[in-house]
């Protein structure tokens, strides 16, 4: 197989050098400066960097939060996008609006926002705080904060391919006999599945990058409620560049593997329609 | 009976969609539901399936009531237009899927999917993909997954609408000869005539929710009951004509010696003349058919097997053609000549021909035309405008004449017109509207309408008579009207209060009522028992809603005219007066 692929379509080599050089520089040259600015560190401080228990706690919280989040997305994101696509009903254009507003909001006056309400003074906080519910300054503040921002990703990733599967096809399971839940569980859900998964990837990639808005609902404790980004702000503000590019790295190499696994797993999923194509 | 559908009714935003629809489908027939997009076919098959419910009415399968039963326990196969294949799993898989649901153990899955796949000549595809299949391949296997259940009724939806012609037409003999092998009762949705013609056993027609006739296709074709499935079933040249004493006549010509008006009454009728029974020739006498008029070749134009010619009648303005060409032109007789026909004598555009008619068919439509009647040009033209009017006019494919009348409505002075009132006369509703109905109705106006300015195309119909001899009349026209627009059709009875104990007699006549409509015209309708006065009642009625119509038949015109005269000049509602006398 050649390089370069026979097309009808001119530009190829402008279009491929042009993808080449703006990924380099967006992309590549900040990612390549970070190891680079990671390794000025002697190998046993960039360990005792990375492998502190601090550090360790917040890449627990960071990552488990963040899959809370985009699981949590993942069934949610779902059911609104179902309810869009699906129900014609007054105020469903304004809905399908608001979805976006996460996207436009900067994420300080999200995180001031959620706190503003679950605060144990806050308006639905004070209701919680009687049952032992603690949200704001807790893990669970943190994964309600990334829960918000990354929802967008998941509906719109769900939407069009809920669009796409045709009421015959459950029109067609229902006259062979199927039921709603075995037409859903046989029908729709396959038919979603790469849809679903990228949600999910999504809402996952941008919960882990999130900053703004954990901040202020946090608390921000060492080891119980601080994120990495945070640590890394805090390595920061110490003049220690060599310890957050570190931190970044080690963010950096997990977020790969996990997307990239995510990433496998799908076009595994996908094995069928490729083959399909040929 | 397979499939007995029973005054099945579904309304979507008020309009109703399916209108009233009776229907019995034979064990193993063939049936195809053909009509225009938007005539409510593919709803009623959905109804039959069960995929959308119905308002009104009952649906049963091989004798058992489904109206209430769940698509997925009607036992019945469908098949889509866009094959709606599951495509994330293989042929088999697919076919297998109502087999799976129902826990078929793989053996027996395996031999029912190779018996099914041997049977739409797919052996060896089991392990595609829909998507690695052509169009034609995939509706075979969906038309595989909807009998791997071993329906009982195997329906239709437009199955071959994404396909092109030569895959088409293969297609459509497969489907035929699967059903005649399982002798399966199948009902089939289409809006093309000529699929309609080469499958089904029966063919009926559907129109703005209404199912309009039934029947074999050749019968449908050579005998249609509407204009509607005369114009819809190939082309047809619509011809006013009249019936008279010696015949039908058409201008000055009698083309139909055969079918006489039976009591010497003259009237006007609504031919239809196929384009292929038509015969062109140079001189009057080379014919060897009925003589129709000299005309003049408009175009001709060479089509593969059969040369269409556009001919223009010859006597001016006053053509009694109903069919429009196309462009301004005005009316245009369609003819169709073999190769044979077209050696034997060669046309030129403008030439002048002498053309024949071989074979020509009366629709039995009692409304013809109409005729904007006023005692000014100007009102009459200004009648003739009224959109109901034409859009109603447009809809029956028919035209509007108007007519000057100085004396309308004028007590004392008798017509003076030798022209009889043909058609159904169209009066204004206005408060001189009364008195015009009454001196229209002496002077022998049979079908006339009291047409409100402001009047909008009703969404019911309301039907009357009084006197047993306008009965049969009314119900004719009724049903010719409710072929033309989207309303239901309600019978009102009127009785008189009952007075100690029930009436039987107000039930039975209703029910007479409905049976004749159904079994006469092919008229669907619902009844309602009232008690009182029948002007009073119809017009508490009618009061309901601005969007009503009410059809009147009347056997004595004056007093008719006496105790309705609130009615016809409030201007709030059509009228349609249907006057006929004893015999």
């Amino acid at each position: 197989m050649s390089f370069r692929q026979p097309s009808n379509l001119p530009g190829f080599g402008l279009t491929f050098g042009f993808t080449t050089v703006f990924l380099s520089t967006i992309v590549l040259l900040p990612l390549a400066a970070l190891v680079v600015t990671a390794t000025s560190l002697h190998w046993s401080d960039f360990w005792h960097t990375v492998l502190s228990a601090r550090a360790l706690g917040s890449y627990r919280l960071s990552f488990g939060a963040s899959l809370l989040a985009a699981s949590i997305n993942l069934v949610f994101g779902f059911i609104i996008a179902w309810t869009l696509v699906r129900y014609e009903f007054p105020g469903r254009k304004l809905i399908d609006a608001l979805i976006d507003m996460p996207f436009a909001l900067p994420t300080a006056v999200s995180g001031i926002a959620l706190t503003t309400v679950f605060a144990q003074n806050g308006w639905i906080g004070r209701y919680l705080e009687p049952l032992g519910i603690k949200v704001a300054y807790t893990w669970l503040g943190v994964t309600l904060a990334l829960t918000l921002i990354s929802m967008p990703f998941a509906v719109r990733a769900v939407q069009p391919a809920l669009l796409e599967v045709q009421r015959d096809l459950e029109d067609a399971a229902e006259t062979l006999g199927a039921g709603r839940l075995y037409a859903f569980r046989r029908i729709i859900l396959p038919a979603i599945a790469p849809a679903l998964l990228t949600g999910f990837t999504l809402a996952f990639a941008r919960a882990v990058g999130e900053y703004g808005s954990v901040i202020f609902i946090s608390g921000n404790l060492p080891m119980k409620t601080e994120i990495t980004p945070l640590l890394i702000v805090i390595h920061l503000e110490q003049f220690d560049y060599g310890g957050a590019a570190a931190l970044g790295l080690v963010m950096l190499v997990i977020s790969f593997v996990m997307l990239l696994t995510i990433n496998l797993l799908q076009a595994w999923g996908r094995r069928d329609q490729v083959r399909a194509a040929r | 009976m397979s499939i007995v559908l029973d005054q099945v009714t579904k309304h979507y935003g008020g309009a109703p969609v399916v209108n009233d629809v009776s229907l019995d489908i034979g064990d193993g027939e063939f049936f195809v539901l053909l009509g225009p997009s938007g005539s409510g076919k593919s709803t009623l098959l959905r109804a039959i399936a069960g995929l959308s419910g119905i308002d009104h009415g009952r649906i049963s399968l091989h004798g058992r009531d489904v109206t209430h039963v769940a698509a997925r326990r009607r036992g019945v196969g469908l098949v889509f237009q866009n094959y709606a294949l599951f495509r994330h799993m293989t042929v088999a898989e697919n076919i297998e899927f109502a087999l799976r649901v129902r826990r078929m153990r793989a053996r027996a899955r395996r031999q029912r999917r190779e018996e099914l796949l041997r049977l739409v000549s797919l052996e060896g595809l089991d392990e595609r993909l829909p998507a690695q299949l052509s169009g034609g391949q995939q509706q075979r296997v969906a038309v595989a997954r909807a009998l791997a259940h071993k329906p009982e009724v195997l329906l239709l939806d437009e199955p071959f609408g994404a396909l092109d012609a030569k895959i088409r037409e293969e297609l459509r003999g497969t489907i035929r000869q699967v059903q005649r092998e399982l002798g399966i009762t199948t009902v089939l949705v289409t809006h093309d005539q000529e699929e309609a013609f080469a499958m089904a056993d029966r063919i009926g027609v559907m129109n703005l929710g209404r199912l309009l006739e039934r029947g074999a296709p050749h019968e449908l074709y050579s005998r249609p009951a509407t204009r509607f499935v005369a114009t819809f079933l190939g082309a047809a040249n619509l011809i006013l004509a009249r019936r008279t004493a010696d015949g039908i006549q058409i201008g000055a010509t009698i083309v139909a010696p055969t079918e006489r008006a039976s009591n010497g009454r003259e009237n006007e009728v609504v031919a239809v003349v196929r384009p292929e029974e038509i015969e062109v020739a140079a001189t009057r006498e080379a014919l060897r058919c009925g003589f129709l008029a000299r005309g003049v070749v408009e175009s001709v134009m060479f089509t593969g097997a059969l040369e269409r010619l556009r001919l223009s009648l010859a006597g001016g303005p006053h053509t009694p053609l109903l069919t429009l060409g196309e462009g301004a032109a005005g009316a245009a007789l369609q003819v169709t000549r073999t190769q044979y026909e077209q050696r034997l004598f060669e046309v030129q555009p403008g030439q002048s021909v002498a053309i024949g008619v071989r074979r020509i068919h009366v629709l039995p439509t009692p409304l013809s035309s109409f005729t904007a009647c006023a005692p000014t040009v100007q009102e009459a033209e200004e009648l003739s405008r009224q959109p109901l009017l034409v859009e109603l006019a447009a809809r029956m494919a028919t035209r509007i004449a108007t007519r000057c009348e100085p004396q309308l409505g004028q007590p004392g002075v008798p017509c003076q017109g030798t022209d009889s009132f043909v058609g159904t006369t169209v009066i204004a509703a206005n408060p001189q509207s009364a008195a015009r109905a009454d001196w229209l109705l002496r002077c022998g106006a049979r079908d006339l309408l009291v047409l409100p300015e402001a009047a909008r195309a009703p969404q019911r119909v309301l039907i009357h008579w009084i006197g047993e001899a306008a009965r049969s009349a009314t119900l004719a026209v009724s049903a010719s009207v409710l072929r033309h627009v989207a309303a239901e059709a309600v019978y009102v009875g009127v009785f008189p209060e009952p007075q100690g104990g029930a009436q039987p007699r107000g039930m039975r006549e209703l029910l007479d009522a409905r049976s004749e409509a159904q079994a006469a015209h092919g008229l669907e309708m619902r009844t309602e028992l009232h008690f009182g006065d029948a002007e009073q009642q119809l017009t508490r009625r009618l009061a309901e809603s601005p969007a009503q119509m009410l059809i009147i038949g009347v056997e004595h015109p004056a007093q008719f005219t006496e105790r309705f005269r609130a009615l016809l000049v409030s201007g709030r509602w059509p009228v349609l007066i249907v006057h006929r006398g004893p015999a």
